[in-house]
Order: structure tokens, then sequence, then C-alpha cells
């Protein structure tokens, strides 16, 4: 890349701007501003608005400054009594049929449009004909629509093509009739909102917030999204103690996901203040019988006296403490804390899907962050399906690829949908990642892995070719199909094909907000893993404390595991499949709550912000178990602050040491835990198992055709609406009267084609 | 209706008149394909020089000189390189390139197998405007006898050239003869134009490089190729090579199809004796002399001012050549009308994509409605010509200035004829001034 600098002239003043530069960026970045409505940075360039008019020497009409690259010696003026009646006659334009209703409307106060008016005042209107007319509706349960605001900038049309892929919303009619519409009048697609989110009009709203606040009522909050491991950035707005919408506009909050979010991430937040909270601390004071709501001093002590009792009846080591992936890094401390140093057990673990330590033992190259995805050469994709379950990753792998001309490798049993961005998409048969991962690593398997694989052996050096072809950035993902042993080799690629030239960083694909935390607090590594704990429940096992609830993958097939427990302590946020067994249940605050710190799949460690009071009596988890330390007579000082917790774990965990959370307030410059690099290991003993569990992979098993439907997992009600921590109330229908949608999950979920029902209608429309 | 040349031999419309002028056994005999023939034994180069010392200039509106277009397309390029024909002609008062066709198909087809020989071009398309879809079938049956003749297909006349000519309809947009518009509608995609550059010369049809011309730039191809470049231009002026077509409509005694060479003197002369004069013995009251887009010319700017009939001429007598629709009005024609009709084309045309084309010719025809309604205000005349001034050259495409440019010239030029309509407002504010 060539870093050349050249001069350019703004209204008199000269700036040396990098060769190539965008003129509108350089005219903002030194203080002359320039409207604009259509140049949304990263979009493909569109012109439209022509409202960025400036004047350049030499030129003969006014140019659009969002598509002009600075030349040398450029002399520009952006101020001048013509420039500014041209600006003044495209917003006088944009009005024209703009039914100037922002007293009722939700984007009135965050308005783009109303901004520029605001910012030139005296508009005086001369249009006095009848405006053009469209009636308002709902393109989904989540999406407003008001068209007669719309300035046709498509910001909306290109996010859904360019970041999500998914070209849901287009324009169609032609002329003054041009309107943002759909395919069939209804969005068939992820429901991510994004659309609403760049929209910088009040044409495209969320569907679920209409006319419920004002935007300037709202306490703003800035946040990471609770619901998977890209950790997005987002603003919670809030007002009087109940959390009303997740945004991620730029005006509040300038994250890794810029103004991206999913649908989980912008409209699954209802659980906050969902009536089904748990509201008190409760007691089981027999096996069998009911739980009674109790005071915090009773429960603590109740649940107290049964651990003592367990220890002395059979040891430390018949505890267990089991802390989730989806709670704060604060709240995993506490908990490893009390296991090592209340209870002195070593029996912990996290609830989640799999484990990354045998990755991070390995690991040959840090981890790449999500801006590295967007600018990586090479992106070799191994299972996962990041664009349902790393949605952001879903997005940056595909900007990569089509914004900046990435190669993409997707090695996987699904023809997922980001393969239609991919360079070579090589389909395995189910089952055989591993395969997959022992060719990339050792060509001398090729043979073997293509015949298990049910792939041509000339497929697997096609993509190891690329890989060592590439100049720059070379991304590795893998998603939760991988073995330990394979994991392990995946991770020790680098030490074998890195040059000079040629960079590698991994992007594991893990499923929660906290995974990676979770590993690096240590609580992965406990002598057990969830489902052995269960396995282990009523033998060594005699009492659990479990912050969180077991996923339902854990629990299949071991349904009366927890009813065989003589103590089951419990700290949730809802009643779920967990609570029916336990003794005491402590109810404890959401992450919209709670401070504390999750840490993404980029290895970042993002602050988590309370937005409202904790719901009802519940408490931040880190201070259940500190009071519950307290109550066994250990005090972990505290100081009733995460920032203390935070500052301790951080001295206490490698990767992590000199963090405070004075260094993690900006959003905008996330900090990178430092992951250990490991030395080069002989791994012949992890090629020679994987070679023989490989060997008795089936050569027949047939492949899995067909490219699965876009929501198929972030919809998925087993995962997401079952009783599983923190999203109870996905599966608890709607609650709030029946014009607001608690969820939209629910309501696209309950009609599985993502199509209209007259049902569907008449709660959306209402 | 008359079809034919004036002051010069008819070159493109050398075989309009003739019987069964569009079989490819009429258009051998009288000359046909010779010109391919001459083409092949030349290198690109030398058929690319011969284009650029004619001085054609591209037909389609902008005048753009056609050979150095053609050398615009980067040679090395390892993409496939296209060659379009762009026979939307949607431009009110424009005509010619549907006689062309329908009278003489096999001159486009040699005229675009040249350009790709000259280009490196393997594929052509040809993109007709929905409603010539009967000329679709003329040029579908010209195109079978031509490969049939191996003329079309591989091996040209016997040769190592290959090349396929397809012919598309647009689904009836006015911008799609834009040709960014034209290869986005090609593509299959929206209507509506791209931005430039990259202009197709380097990134065109499927972001290869392409050359689109109009269907008269390219049939006088071969003419070029015959007669040699040279000879080409001197039949027009310096600047302006060769002949061109003027499609003639409105109050004259023969309209028509007309081929004139450049810097034809003079235009009364044209419309007076050529033309045969207004209908009805009826006096000249303005010409639209190059399609809807250009300034009008009221009578006083044509009668014995010489205006000579090429690019300067015209833009030296305050209009332009564009697309060479010739409309003729005579004084029965309320400009404020005529105006108005061309406004409400804009606006039904305009693809929406920009800001001021799309609101501002909503915006002017509903001034224009009200005015017509008798509800016109005084300071609705500055309001039209604020309103163009703000769309003129502020534009995503010329589209938006096409729109305002016949708007400001005839206020400018015929401000009786918005004042009539102006007056029951003005008057009726008189009257309560004076109460
Ligand atoms: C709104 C608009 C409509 C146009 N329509 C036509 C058309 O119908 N036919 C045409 O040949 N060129 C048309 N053009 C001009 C083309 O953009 C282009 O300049 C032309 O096809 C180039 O061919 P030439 O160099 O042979 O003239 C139009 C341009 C604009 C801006
Ligand atoms: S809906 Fe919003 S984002 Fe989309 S084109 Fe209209 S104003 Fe722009
Ligand atoms: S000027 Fe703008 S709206 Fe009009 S046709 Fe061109 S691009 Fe479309
Ligand atoms: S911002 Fe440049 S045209 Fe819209």
């Amino acid at each position: 890349m060539s870093s050349e600098s050249i001069k350019v002239t703004i209204n008199g003043s000269d700036y040396q701007v990098e060769k190539g530069a965008r003129l509108i960026d350089v005219c903002r970045s030194n203080g002359h501003a320039v409207p604009s409505f259509c140049y949304y940075s990263d979009l493909a360039l569109q012109a439209s608005c022509r409202t960025c008019l400036v004047r350049i020497e030499k030129m003969p009409k006014l140019q659009t400054s969002c598509t002009i690259t600075c030349t040398d010696g450029m002399i520009v003026t952006t101020e001048s009594d013509e420039i500014e009646k041209a600006r003044r006659g495209m917003v006088e334009f944009l009005l024209a049929n703009h039914p100037l209703d922002c007293p009722v409307c939700d984007r009135g106060g965050e308005c783009e449009l109303q901004e520029m008016v605001f910012d030139w005042g005296g508009l005086e209107e001369r249009f006095r004909e009848r405006k053009n007319y469209a009636p308002e509706k709902y393109l989904s349960p989540v999406v407003a629509n008001d068209p007669q605001r719309c300035i046709l900038c498509k910001r909306c049309t290109r996010v859904c093509d360019e970041w999500m892929g998914e070209d849901a919303i287009e324009a169609g009619g032609r002329g003054v009739n041009t309107v943002i519409g759909t395919y069939g009048g209804w969005l068939n697609c992820s429901q991510c909102g994004n659309c609403i989110e760049v929209c910088p009009t009040g044409t495209l709203l969320d569907g679920t917030y209409r006319h419920q606040a004002r935007p300037w009522e709202l306490e703003q909050t800035i946040t990471t999204c609770t619901f998977c491991s890209d950790g997005c950035q987002m603003s919670l707005g809030s007002r009087g103690g109940e959390v009303m919408r997740a945004v991620a506009r730029d005006r509040y909050v300038n994250g890794i996901n810029g103004e991206f979010l999913c649908i989980k991430g912008r409209f699954a937040h209802p659980f906050v203040n969902h009536e089904e909270r748990l509201r008190t601390p409760m007691i089981r004071y027999r096996k069998g019988g009911k739980l009674i709501p109790a005071t915090w001093d009773q429960a603590l002590e109740f649940a107290a006296n049964k651990l003592r009792e367990t220890a002395d009846a059979h040891g430390a080591e018949a505890i267990g403490v089991v802390g989730s992936p989806r709670i704060t890094n604060e709240a995993n401390y506490a908990l490893l804390k009390f296991a090592n140093e209340v209870v002195g057990t070593s029996n912990y673990t996290a609830t989640d899907r799999f484990s990354l330590a045998p990755f991070f033992e390995s690991l040959g190259a840090g981890l790449a962050t999500h801006r590295d995805i967007r600018f990586a050469k090479t992106i070799v994709l191994v299972g996962g399906e990041p664009e349902e379950l790393q949605p952001l990753t879903g997005k940056q792998i595909r900007q990569a690829v089509r914004n900046g001309g990435a190669k993409l490798i997707v090695i996987n049993s699904r023809a997922i949908r980001l393969q239609q961005q991919a360079a070579q998409f090589i389909h395995i048969r189910p089952g055989a990642e591993d395969a997959a991962v022992l060719a990339l690593a050792d060509e001398r398997f090729d043979e073997l892995a293509a015949k298990k694989l049910g792939v041509d052996a000339s497929e697997l050096s096609t993509a190891r070719g690329t890989v060592l072809d590439t100049e720059g950035n070379c991304i590795i993902m893998f998603g939760g199909e991988l073995s330990p042993a394979a994991q392990s080799l995946l991770a020790q690629i680098p030490h074998a094909a890195s040059t000079d030239k040629r960079r590698f960083l991994f992007h594991p694909l893990p499923l929660y907000n906290n995974s990676v935390g979770a590993h690096d607090i240590g609580l992965m590594g406990g002598a057990h893993t969830a489902s052995s704990l269960l396995g282990a429940a009523g033998a060594e096992i005699r009492a659990l404390y479990v912050a969180g609830s077991f996923l339902p993958d854990h629990l299949r097939g071991q349904e009366e595991a927890l009813s065989k427990l003589d103590l089951l302590i419990v700290q949730e946020l809802f009643e779920t499949e967990t609570t029916r067994y336990a003794d005491v249940v402590l109810p404890a605050a959401s992450f919209a709550e709670t401070d504390g710190t999750f840490t993404n799949n980029d290895g970042l460690v993002q602050r988590v912000r309370a937005s409202i009071p904790p719901a009802h009596q519940s408490k931040p988890d880190w201070m259940i178990t500190a009071a519950l330390a307290q109550t066994l007579g250990m005090d972990f000082n505290f100081q009733m602050s995460a920032s203390t917790v935070f500052r301790e774990l951080a001295e206490r965990t490698t990767a992590y040491n000199g963090m405070r959370y004075p260094l993690l307030k900006d959003e905008t410059k996330p900090v990178q835990a430092k992951h250990a690099i490991a030395p080069r290991r002989d791994l012949a003993d992890e090629i020679e198992a994987l070679r023989l569990s490989i060997e008795s992979l089936d050569e027949t098993a047939e492949k899995i055709m067909g490219t699965p439907p876009v929501g198929h997992e972030l919809f998925k009600p087993g995962e997401l609406t079952g009783k599983v921590p923190q999203f109870h109330l996905l599966a608890a229908g709607n609650p709030k009267p029946p014009d607001v949608l608690i969820s939209p999950l629910y309501q696209i979920t309950i009609d599985a084609g993502l199509r209209r029902t007259d049902e569907a209608v008449a709660v959306a429309g209402d | 209706m008359f079809i034919g040349a004036l002051g010069c031999e008819p070159l493109q419309l050398a075989r309009v008149n003739l019987e069964n002028s569009t079989s490819l056994d009429v258009y051998r005999r009288n000359g046909g394909y010779e010109a391919l023939r001459k083409a092949l034994g030349m290198s690109p180069d030398d058929v690319i020089a011969e284009v650029k010392k004619s001085a054609l200039r591209g037909r389609g509106g902008a005048g753009f000189p056609t050979g150095m277009k053609w050398g615009f397309v980067p040679k090395d390029s390892p993409k496939p390189k296209y060659v379009v024909c762009n026979a939307d002609e949607s431009e009110p008062g424009s005509f010619k390139d549907r006689y062309l066709m329908e009278r003489d198909p096999h001159m486009l087809i040699e005229g675009m197998l040249i350009a790709a020989h000259a280009l490196g071009s393997k594929t052509c398309y040809i993109y007709t405007r929905g409603e010539y879809r009967y000329l679709i079938e003329i040029m579908d049956r010209a195109l079978v006898e031509a490969r049939n003749a191996n003329l079309v297909g591989e091996k040209i006349l016997g040769t190592d050239f290959a090349c396929e000519v397809h012919t598309h309809t647009g689904a009836g947009a006015y911008i799609c003869g834009e040709e960014t518009a034209l290869l986005n509608s090609l593509e299959g995609l929206r209507g509506h134009p791209r931005m430039k550059p990259p202009f197709p010369a380097v990134a065109g049809l499927y972001s290869c490089p392409t050359v689109v011309n109009n269907v008269e730039t390219l049939t006088a191809v071969p003419d070029i190729i015959k007669m040699g470049g040279e000879a080409y231009q001197k039949l027009g002026t310096e600047k302006s090579g060769g002949t061109k077509l003027w499609s003639v409509s409105g109050h004259v005694n023969r309209p028509g199809v007309y081929e004139l060479p450049m810097g034809y003197d003079d235009m009364e002369k044209f419309i007076m004796e050529d033309c045969q004069g207004i209908t009805k013995n009826r006096k000249l009251k303005a010409v639209i002399p190059g399609g809807s887009s250009v300034y009008i010319m009221p009578a006083s700017d044509i009668l014995g001012k010489d205006v000579k009939m090429d690019y300067e001429g015209l833009v030296a007598a305050g209009s332009m050549v564009g697309s060479g629709g010739f409309i003729v009005m005579d004084e029965t024609v309320d400009i404020f009308e005529s105006t108005k009709n061309l406004t409400e084309f804009y606006k039904h045309e305009s693809c929406g994509w920009c800001t001021p084309c799309r609101e501002g010719t909503d915006w002017l025809v509903k001034v224009f409605k009200r005015i017509a309604k008798g509800e016109g205000q005084p300071e609705d005349a500055q309001l039209l010509l604020d309103l163009c001034d703000n769309i003129e050259g502020k534009s995503f495409c010329p589209l938006g200035d096409a729109a305002a440019w016949p708007i400001q010239s005839a206020i400018k030029k015929f401000p009786e004829d918005f004042k009539r309509h102006l007056a029951p407002m003005v008057e009726a504010r008189e009257a309560i001034a004076a109460d």
C-alpha cells in the first residue's frame, strides 16, 4: 500500500493527505463540514442524495465530494453562496414530499434529516402542492415503515445486501414513485434490523419500540451484547428502570460492530424487564417440596449451612461449582475464587458447549480482531456457521470478500450461506471436520482425508495452495465440530506456514458471549466438564453451586442427575429446568443491570455496564458469590465494586495482566487480552490419534444437501427459547398487551417459514 | 413522409428505399459486407485510426468522438470486451434508428462486426427499447441470414475472426438509453445509471471493457471503412465528419428522416424548402432541433440567421444537435403547454436515483399543472427557473439537465406564453389591491 502524501487545498488551507483519500473524509477530518445522507463508509458509493456538493477548481460543475478521490494540487471550496444554494435546494427537494411530522416520529431528536434542517434554520417552505401519499406499514413484526419520510439514500438496501447478504429490501417503482420495499410485501430475512439502524430518517423504525418513548427521554448506556461471542457494542436506552431498546447508532456508541447488530442484540432485550424474572431468593425446605420466598439472609444462611454439612460429610471435593459462558468475567472469577478459596474443590467448570482449552494451549498465533477479518487476504472457515451463530463475524467475512477481495475457503458439511462468497467450498461429510484439519496441516493425509470427507484430494491441495499463496493476513476460523486433537493441530499451523509476508491469525467461533472469558479465567480447567459433573451427581458429587443453568444439551439423557444431589444452589434470572431441582434459588441481575466485562472471540475484554438497577431483589452474580463466601466466613474484600473484582482477576490472569476498568472505558479502543503464544510442539501423538479416529469414519455417509435457511440457528427455538439461562422469555410468549411484541424471535419462529400469517399481521399492524 | 438524403449522396439511407431492403441479398448486391471484408484485412489499430480520421461523433446525443472512445478500450485487458449497440431511441422527437433497423438491418450488423474486430470483441449486443419488439424480429431474421452466410459466428468470411451478435429488449424506460443504465438493464439489474468513472470503455458490461454506440454511429462505420476516414470527414466539417440523420416531425409539410451533410446550410432553407414549409401556411414559431432534451429555438433565432446544421452551428445558435430529433412548431403552439408536456415526460422517466431529478421533476410538474388550472402565482415563473437551477448540473446523470433545459429556454424565449397562463392570478391580485 502506498502512503504517498499529496497536497489538497480546502477553503484556502493546505493539507497533506494520503494519496487515494476520499475528499469528503478529508474535508471533515480537517474541520470543514460537508453534509451527506447517502454516503456511508464501507458501503458501495451511491452518490444519489447530492447534498455533499463542493466546488473543485478546473471542474465544470459542482462535484459530489463523496465520490471524489483526492489528487495532488486539488483546490476545493466547501462554502460559498453557490454551494449553499445547491445544498439548500437538495434539502428542500427532500422535504418536498416529506410529511414534516417530526412531533410524532420515533426518530425525532435523532434524525439526520431533522438535524440538517435545524443546522441551516430558516427553511421557508415553497412547496405548496399536495404531497404524495403512501401509507404506513409494517415490513415485519420488528420493522415499521413510513415510506413518506424516505429520502432514498438506500443505505438500508445496501446494508441488507452488502452486510447481510440477504437482499430482502430493495427499491421498487420509478422516479418520484420509487419506494423502499420488500419482495412479496414482507421482509423475508434474518430480521437484524440493520436497515432501521442506518436509516437517517424516520422511514424504517423499530417496530417493537414504536411510539414507546422519545429518544431524549432515554438514558443511553454503552454496553456489550449478551447474545453471542462477537461482543457487539450497543447502547441500551432505558427509562424509569425499563430497557426500552438497544441500538448501535453511531451518535451513541462506536464499537467493533459500527452500527451493526443482529436480531438478538437489537430486539431480544425484553427478557430484562420480563414479568417472569425471579423476584426474591427462594428456599426449598424439603426435597420435592415447593420453593418458598425468603430473605437474602435466610437464603444465604440456608445455603451456607448445607454447604458446610456436605463438606463435613463428604469432603470439599464433593462440592462442584459451575459458572457460565454467559455471565461476566467478574462473576466467573468470584465463582472460581469461591471454589478454590472457600470450598477448596477442583470440581469447577462452566456450562459451555465445547471447550477451547486445547486450542489455547497450542495457540500458534494471535487472535484476529473483527477489523482484521474485514481486511484479511485469505479466510479459512472450518465448520461453524458464523452468519447464524456469530453474525458480526459473518458480516465481516462477507465484506472482506465483497468489498476487500479476500479469498474465502469454506469447509463445511452443509452449504452454509457464506459459501456463496467462497472462492472454494469444500463440501464434506457430516462429522468429518477433523479429517479436513489433518489434511490442511499435513499433506501426507490428503488421500485418507479425501476418502473420508467425500471430496477430491485436489480440493484439499488447492485449499492449502491458496493459504500458502497468501500475502498478508490469513485468518483461520473454526466451529465447535473439532475434536481436542484437531484444535491443537490447527492451532499449530502458523508455526509451519507463516513467513515474512504471511501472517496467521485465529478466530475461534465459540457460542457464547463470554466463552473465551470463562476459559481465560481458568474456569474451564477444572477436573470436570458440565456433562461429567452431572454424570457424577449423587455419586462423588453431592452438592452443586451453579450460576446460570445447564444447557439442554448437558441435561439430555441425564435428566435425573440434578434430583440425585443433596444440595443444589442456583443463581438465575428465571425459573429453568435447573432451578426445578434447586434447594436454594438466588435471583441474579441480568447483563443490563450489572457492571463487568465479557471477553469476545477476538480476545477483546469489553465493558458491560448497568443500564438500570437490578430487577426486584436480584443482585449481580459476583456479589451473590461474595455474600455466600462472607456467610461462610471469608471476606473477598470486593468492596461492592466490580472494578475491584476485575483488578484482582486481571492480576491473577496472565492474559489480562495490566488491565483495569479505566483502560477499558472507551469502546472505540478495545483492549485485547494477551493470550500466550505456545511454542512449536511435537504433535505426533495428536496426529496419530486423529489418524486412528479418522480411519474409523464412515466412508458411505450421505452428505447433507441444500443451504440452511436464513435464521435457522438464530431463531432456533431449542437453543434460544428453551428455558436456558437468559432466554426463557422467548418461549414464554407475549406477556405484554397484544400490540407490543415482547419477543420478535417468538413471533417469527411461530411461523417457521418466516412468512406473514394473518395473526402476525394483526399483531404487527395494529 | 420523406426518407432520403439532401445535399449529399445518401450513405446511411442508400438502401432504405430499395425493394426487399432488409434482405442480405439486396444488401450484398449494393456493396454490403465489403467494408467488413476490407476491415478484416486491416489491423484493429488501423480501423480505429480510420474512424478517428473520419471525425465521426456519436449520434446518440452527446456527440462524443467515436474514434477516441474506441481508443479508450484497454487493449491488454485479459477480460472479454463487448460492443453494445444503443438502440433504445426513447427521446421524444427521434425516430431515425428505427428506420435504419427496420429497413437496413445488415448495415448495423456490419458496423458492429467492424467495431468488434477493431476492439477485439467476440460478443455484441443490440439493446432496443421494449416498444421496438418488431424491430428485434427484423434484426433476428437478418442475424440468421448473416450467420448462414458465415458473416456472424466462427471464422467469419474465412478469417479467424469470430463474433456473436445478440438482441435484447428493454422494459420501457427512457433512462435505459443512458449507456450505463442500459448496461445495468442488460445485466438484469434495475435500470438506473452507474457512477462514472469508471467509464464503460474500462468497466462496462459485467465490469468488462465495453463500447456503447448509437445505431447511427455504428451504421456510419462501414462507409468510413469503404471510403476511408478522410473522405468521410470531408463530407462534413472539420470537427463533425460525414452526414447526419435528422428526424423531422411537427408542423412541416414533409416530415421524415433526412440525411444531411454535417454543416448543412442553413436551417431556414431546410425547413422552408426541403421540408416544404409550415403546414397550412402558418408561421414558424419554434424548433426543438435535437430531440426533447435541448434548448428550444424561437423562429427569430432561425429565420435570416443562417444557422448551420452541425454541432458547432447549433451551439452558436443557442441549442444543440443532440439526437437530431427536429421538432417544428407553428404559431398555434402554446409553448407553456408543450413544455408542460415535456416536463411530464421527464417526471415519468426520472429513474428516481438522485434527489434533484426525482423530486424536482415531480415538483415542476405539480407547478405546471397548477398554473394550467389557472392557479398560477405571479412568482411561479421564477419558482420554475429556480427549481431548474437546483436540478441543472447537480443531478447524477444528464436526464436531470435534460428536464431543466427545455423549461429554462422556454421561459426565456417565450415569456408571453407563460405570462398568459399566470394572468388570472395576477389580475385577481390587482383587483384585490384596487379594492
Ligand atoms: C437520459 C439519457 C437517455 C439517452 N438515451 C439514448 C438513446 O435512446 N439512444 C442513444 O443512442 N443514446 C442515448 N443516450 C446517450 C448514451 O448515454 C450514450 O451517450 C450513447 O449511447 C453513446 O453512443 P454514441 O457515442 O454513439 O452517441 C442517452 C443519454 C441520456 C443521459
Ligand atoms: S428507508 Fe431510510 S435508509 Fe432506506 S432509503 Fe429511505 S431514508 Fe434511506
Ligand atoms: S438525473 Fe438522477 S433520478 Fe434522474 S434519471 Fe438520472 S440518475 Fe435518475
Ligand atoms: S453524500 Fe455524496 S451524493 Fe449523497
